[in-house]
């Protein structure tokens, strides 16, 4: 197998506030291969966005990395100076967020934002840099490029800004790209065309991406792996298509079952997760998951589990090896509808 | 609780049930909406007018009894703003709206008080639309103390019976939202907009701000509350998988108007307006093993500043042709009830994924 791009191991984020310390990330390790799609699925306070923020250091000043690495290229990114790392980011890592409106500067001219980021990183005159520019902006799709450099990011719609986005994250040619809910402000149609648009260009640059989101069908359209996450902690990951149709850990399986089926004409209810997330300043000591699952057992509430499984792994106490089969729910008892399979 | 709604001869639908088929029939609708039009002017100085932003441009809808209507369209379609106009928040500037036989568009304020009463309204953001000094009890309760219903004491009582009905406890009631999740939060805000026993509830995007697997739970809620308590919703919504699962008609609504209505079922199964098609073939389904369309649709929602004459999809139509810009279609029934607007729905119909 190839190595990763980056591989982080055992990422602990913590935030210091007055309520007393947030563990948002409480050990998080996953790879990335090159040209490949991670997803990074889970819902609000999962510690999935603040994984991203720990890798590239961008913390808010309350939070603090605690321990752990993320060798990036040979480089480990946790201790390298600022200086080194700011070579880093936004030149071989580059970053998208979810609203572009805040992450572009609105007093600047898009294009010379462009710019700014090319002579940057590299050596280039300003005529070498307008002409990357133009470059980019055709490459990501803006319609008459070289006139609408001159535009203000209040001039653009959202898909447009969130092209302008796409377009200063790439001009560096990075190897990996972090698109952080990058589609969730925006409308259908328009999520379909920037969708579109990252799986092409990731084709065509064969770079690698991780795409965070909180949309399972985002997730399924354009990921290769995924890794979803509760509690500050990885549960599951595996190829998108293993997950989707043998969801191993009850987390996943729930969450696929609360979603309705576009395709189900029967009407019938959904099948939600009962209770809500953990509170992350007070965390359980067993798996996070334990208040609401319906398989929970006496050890999940005290003991977390490490990930079971090679290829597709599970952070939970049913699939450890010794446990009896009959623990394991049925697929026919799983909360029917999103199953594939022997199912009739 | 008895808000059973006294229509006579009009049995109640099954609505989480089924209910898909005949919803539209020969009845007298709760509401009737007639060529609404809600324009805003912007910008504008000494020198030059102010532009006009069609925001409701024109549009005929009914809502029958019992229903859920879902609304669904791109950000800047106009669908808040109708539902804005429809409870009155905001004046029409023309066309009528007619709320169970009686005509609000032009109501003064005060003559508008009883129907107030029979409209509410849930929202999106369950952190920004409940006030925080409140405890929960008087956020629940404030609705009954404005309309002058009970003695305090059987205000409380009241309160703690809608906790219930919302799935919280009665010694919630003296804390204050803040410390609540986000889906807890949206059940106050349902027991507050259900206190008043209502006829009609307007959903604007209520699922849109939970955790997916919250979403669930409220879903399923509301639903229970609609059989129990004789509700209709207008359900408005970007999330096109929800809005089928809990929808009897949908109407889908492009630059100021509603360019398709029809039943659930009918609207997915044989979408004949090419926007329908084309937002339905954009919706990510969670199947990493479903075939995505080619094509994605080209362009974006005009402004409502500037809206094409003629068909005002036309600009992003694949199938537009010269006709399609001199005349603007009407929206019209194309079979069974089923209303597009498209000079090329029904009969001659476009070609559409299977």
């Amino acid at each position: 197998m190839t190595e990763p791009i980056l591989s982080v191991r055992d990422l602990k984020t913590s935030f210091f506030t007055q309520r007393g310390e947030v563990q948002a990330v409480r050990g998080v390790s996953f790879d990335v291969y090159p040209g490949e799609i991670l997803g990074i699925v889970g819902e609000s306070g999962s510690g999935k966005s603040i994984t991203c923020m720990s890798i590239l250091r961008l913390l808010k000043p309350a939070g603090r990395i605690k321990s752990g690495s993320a060798i990036f290229d040979g480089q480990d990114l946790m201790t390298l100076s600022e200086a080194d790392l700011s070579d880093v980011r936004g030149n071989r890592i580059g970053m998208i967020f979810q609203d572009p409106m805040t992450s572009l500067n609105p007093t600047l001219s898009v294009g010379e934002q462009v710019i700014e980021t090319i002579l940057r990183h590299r050596k280039a005159t300003r005529a070498e840099a307008r002409a990357r520019a133009v470059e980019l902006f055709e490459l990501v799709r803006i319609p008459s490029a070289a006139e609408r450099l001159k535009s203000y990011p209040h001039e653009f719609s959202g898909g447009m800004r969130q092209r302008v986005m796409i377009a200063i994250a790439l001009a560096c040619d990075p190897k990996l790209l972090i698109a952080d809910e990058p589609t969730t402000a925006l409308d259908v149609t328009i999520q379909r065309q920037i969708l579109g648009l990252l799986r092409d260009l990731q084709q065509r640059l064969g770079m690698a991406v991780i795409l965070i989101t909180h949309d399972l069908g985002v997730i399924a359209e354009v990921t290769d792996r995924i890794v979803v996450m509760y509690g500050g902690l990885v549960m599951e990951t595996g190829p998108v298509r293993d997950l989707f149709a043998t969801p191993k850990h009850p987390y996943t399986r729930g969450l696929l079952a609360s979603v309705p089926d576009l395709r189900d004409d029967t009407h019938r209810r959904l099948t939600p997760i009962p209770g809500s997330p953990p509170d992350m300043a007070h965390p359980p000591s067993g798996c996070p998951f334990t208040p609401r699952c319906p398989h929970a057992m006496r050890i999940c509430a005290t003991d977390l589990p490490p990930i079971f499984g090679i290829g597709q792994g599970a952070r939970c106490w049913l699939h450890h090896p010794e446990a009896p089969p009959s623990l394991l729910p049925s697929r026919e008892k799983v909360p029917e509808g999103r199953m594939r399979g022997p199912s009739p | 609780m008895t808000a059973k709604p006294t229509t006579n001869a009009m049995p109640l639908l099954p609505l989480s049930g089924g209910g898909r088929e005949g919803v539209s029939e020969e009845k007298t609708p709760l509401v009737a909406i007639r060529d609404l039009h809600k324009h805003f002017h912007v910008g504008g100085s000494l020198f030059t007018p102010p532009a006009t932003l069609r925001a409701v441009d024109g549009v005929d809808l009914d809502i029958v009894r019992g229903e859920t209507l879902g609304l669904v369209g791109e950000s800047g379609c106009g669908k808040s703003t109708l539902a804005r106009t429809l409870i009155r928040l905001h004046k029409p500037t023309s066309g009528s709206i007619t709320f169970d036989g009686t005509d609000v568009a032009t109501s003064s304020e005060r003559d508008l008080t009883p129907f107030r009463r029979r409209v509410q309204m849930i929202f999106q953001d369950p952190y920004a639309s409940l006030n925080t000094r409140m405890t929960v009890r008087d956020l629940i309760a404030e609705p009954l103390e404005i309309a002058r219903i009970g003695t305090p004491a059987s205000r409380t009582a009241k309160v703690h019976e809608l906790l219930a009905r919302v799935g919280l406890h009665a010694d919630h009631a003296n804390r204050f939202a803040h410390e609540f999740s986000g889906g807890q939060r949206q059940r106050i805000g349902i027991a507050r907009a259900i206190a008043l026993e209502p006829d009609l509830v307007i959903c604007d995007e209520p699922i849109s701000a939970l955790d997916v697997s919250v979403q669930a739970q409220v879903v399923n809620m509301l639903e229970d509350l609609q059989d129990q308590l004789g509700l209709t919703y207008l359900f408005i919504t970007h999330d096109l998988s929800m809005v089928r699962h809990i929808s009897d008609r949908i109407g889908v609504m492009y630059l100021g108007k509603i360019v398709e209505l029809a039943s659930n079922t009918d609207l997915y199964a044989r979408p004949s307006h090419p926007y329908t098609q084309a937002l339905l073939a954009s919706i990510p389904v969670p199947d990493p093993t479903a075939t995505r369309p080619a094509e994605p649709m080209r362009g974006e929602i005009p402004s409502p500043l500037h809206i094409p004459p003629g068909c005002r999809f036309r600009t992003r139509c694949p199938l537009a042709t010269d006709l399609c810009a001199r005349a603007e279609p009407e929206l019209r029934d194309i079979g069974n009830g089923h209303l597009a607007a498209c000079h090329y729905a029904g009969d001659a119909a476009p070609q559409q994924a299977a």
